[in-house]
Parts: C-alpha cells; sequence; structure tokens
C-alpha cells in the first residue's frame, strides 16, 4: 500500500519563488492528505511565496478533497505563502458551490499564466507596502 | 310422416343459422341468413339478418372513430414534440453569452427566471468563461421583472462559482422591485459586485482591465531580465 502510495506521489516543481503542483491523477483522500504535508514542507524547504495549484484535469472533487483545498490556502498563508487555485472545470466549481463549500479565502484564476500574474501582483505589492 | 320432415326442414334451418351466425362471430359480416320461405321462423330469420346489418354498421363506426382518434393521437404527438423542440430551442436561445470587449463577457437576462433557466445559464456562462478566458462576466438583468428566492440563490452561486474558476462575475441592473425582493428575502448581495446599469458595468470591467494590463507593464518594466527571458 505504501510502495502504491509512492508511485503515485504528485510532484512539486518549483520556479522561482513560486511552487507549482499539477495533480494529474484522480485525488483519493490519502492522497490529498500526503500532498497537503508535502506542500507544506516544501513550502518550509525553498521558502516559496506562491502556490499553484493546478486542478483542470480533475474532473470530480468531493467534500474532503474540497476542504483539503481550502484549508490548505489558510495553513499556507499562514505561513507567508498565497495559494491560488488554477484551472477549476465548471462542474467541479457548481459541485462545490452546491455542497457549500465556497472557499472565501481561496484565490482562483482561469489558468497559469492568469495565476503566476496574480502571484508576482501580489508579492509586488507587498513589497510596495514594505518599503 | 311430413311432422317429421317438417323437424329435419327446421333442424336444417336452425344449423343455417347457427352456421351463419358462427361466420359473422368470425368476422364475415357479408354473411346473411336469407331465407326463402314464409312462416313462423322466417320472422326469427329475418331479426337476426337485422341484427347482423346493425352490427356491421356498428363496427364501421367504430372503426371509423377508432382511426379519427388515432389520427388526432399522431398529430397531438407531433404537436408535443414541436413543443419540446420549442421550448429547447428557448432555453439555448434564452441564455446568449457573448464577448463585448477584451476579457469582458456578457450574459443578458430578458424574462421570468426560473430555477432550470438559471441553472442552464450557469452552466453556459461557467462554460464559455473557461472556452474564452475572460475573467471579467457581466449578468445583466435588467429586463427580469422579478425574482423569488430560489433565483437569487442560483444567481448567488452563479457568481461564486465564477469566483472558484477564477473570473469576476458583475451583476448590473437590478431593477427597484428585485433590490425590495432581495433585501425582504434577507440575502446577502453585499459579497457581489453590482452595478447600477449595463454601462456602469462595462466601464468597471473596462477600468479593471487597464488596470491588470498597467500591472502587468508595470512587471515588465521593473524586471527586465524577465522581459528578456
Amino acid at each position: 500500500m505504501n510502495t502504491e502510495l509512492h508511485e503515485k506521489r504528485i510532484p512539486i516543481i518549483k520556479i522561482g519563488n513560486f511552487l507549482i503542483v499539477s495533480i494529474q491523477v484522480d485525488m483519493h483522500d490519502k492522497l490529498a492528505i500526503q500532498l497537503q504535508s508535502q506542500i507544506l514542507e516544501e513550502i518550509e524547504k525553498t521558502g516559496a511565496k506562491g502556490v499553484l495549484i493546478d486542478i483542470s484535469v480533475l474532473e470530480m472533487v468531493d467534500s474532503f478533497i474540497g476542504r483539503m483545498l481550502s484549508g490548505m490556502a489558510s495553513m499556507a498563508s499562514i505561513m507567508d505563502a498565497a495559494v491560488v487555485i488554477v484551472g477549476m472545470q465548471p462542474a467541479v466549481a457548481i459541485t462545490l458551490v452546491e455542497l457549500g463549500l465556497e472557499m472565501p479565502g481561496v484565490d482562483t484564476a482561469l489558468n497559469m499564466e492568469k495565476g503566476m500574474e496574480m502571484l508576482e501582483r501580489r508579492i509586488k505589492d507587498e513589497d510596495y507596502k514594505l518599503y | 310422416m311430413s311432422e317429421t320432415y317438417n323437424i329435419e326442414k327446421v333442424k336444417e334451418r336452425i344449423s343455417h343459422i347457427e352456421d351463419i351466425l358462427a361466420s359473422v362471430a368470425a368476422g364475415d359480416m357479408d354473411a346473411r341468413v336469407n331465407s326463402e320461405t314464409e312462416d313462423d321462423l322466417s320472422g326469427i330469420e329475418a331479426a337476426i339478418d337485422l341484427l347482423i346489418d346493425d352490427l356491421t354498421d356498428e363496427l364501421k363506426q367504430r372503426e371509423k372513430m377508432q382511426k379519427e382518434v388515432e389520427d388526432k393521437l399522431i398529430k397531438i404527438q407531433e404537436q408535443q414534440k414541436t413543443i419540446f423542440q420549442q421550448q429547447a430551442d428557448l432555453m439555448e436561445l434564452s441564455s446568449p453569452v457573448s464577448k463585448v470587449w477584451d476579457n469582458t463577457l456578457i450574459l443578458p437576462v430578458i424574462g421570468t427566471l426560473d430555477s432550470q433557466r438559471t441553472q442552464i445559464m450557469m452552466e453556459n456562462l461557467l462554460e464559455k468563461i473557461v472556452e474564452t478566458g475572460c475573467t471579467i462576466s457581466i449578468l445583466d438583468i435588467t429586463g427580469v421583472p422579478t425574482v423569488d428566492t430560489q433565483v437569487a440563490n442560483h444567481l448567488l452561486k452563479t457568481v461564486t462559482s465564477a469566483r472558484l474558476l477564477g473570473a469576476e462575475c458583475i451583476i448590473s441592473g437590478i431593477s427597484p422591485a428585485i433590490a425590495q425582493t432581495i433585501v425582504h428575502l434577507g440575502i446577502d448581495l453585499s459579497s457581489i459586485r453590482t452595478k447600477a446599469t449595463l454601462q456602469d458595468a462595462m466601464i468597471y470591467a473596462m477600468k479593471q482591465n487597464k488596470l491588470s494590463e498597467n500591472v502587468k507593464l508595470q512587471t515588465l518594466f521593473t524586471n527586465p531580465d524577465e522581459n528578456e527571458d
């Protein structure tokens, strides 16, 4: 079981200040929990300022995954990293809203490019506030 | 001797009547007893013939009516088909999503909204947002006379779903009646950007676009290294 999970590890790629996580497999609960801690560890290790999670391939998101995603956004923001969820499909959005998971604190973007812009803008704004 | 003969004759005629009745029962409506002699039995025979005539008429009439009813049924079925087709067409026509400006989608809603229609509108809008990659969409409800709780909820859901996709959804043209209903129903629209008219919404969308473009330019300007890549 462990090796099976190990094979399905979702890669986390660091580009500049950002981490990019592209979910390409169907999420199940264990994988989601694993991914959550994996991302948080990676944020600590690399000091990334933003995380882009691409879920454009996910056809279905249940309440657990939805909660995991919004939870991760708040966890990452405590660790000073912004989370942007990228490329959600209409059906998934409708499902989440019907489930009452409106993810109030989570930023979303239509595609990776727009998500990247959003994060860059955000970091710029914070830098501007500092100096 | 003559009596026995008569009985034989009578038996023969009765069996003839039986045969005729049997063939009528089997569906041969042209069969008749057609007695030639004139006596007590011939009255019954004539009566049976008359009954068969009546029965034939009745059956013919029934067949005619049945055919008429069947024709009408077919007609009604065809009409129903047309109605369904038109309903489907109306649904498609009633939620046109069009791109009016860079990065801006517009969905004008005209007529009364029901749950089914808002559902279809929502799906269409979300599909279009993903398809075109527009980040701002305007939901113009100037042409909507009234909304109820369910519809207002659906509108809210549409806006929230659009946000989850990464797009902003503005509602414009809320009439006084709708504003009153929404507030009376206790629905909180404060999290949603609403504009008075379609014009205001368009101006807001354009400003928003300009803003993000400026930021993009700034990013390019302050990061010349990234620009070269």
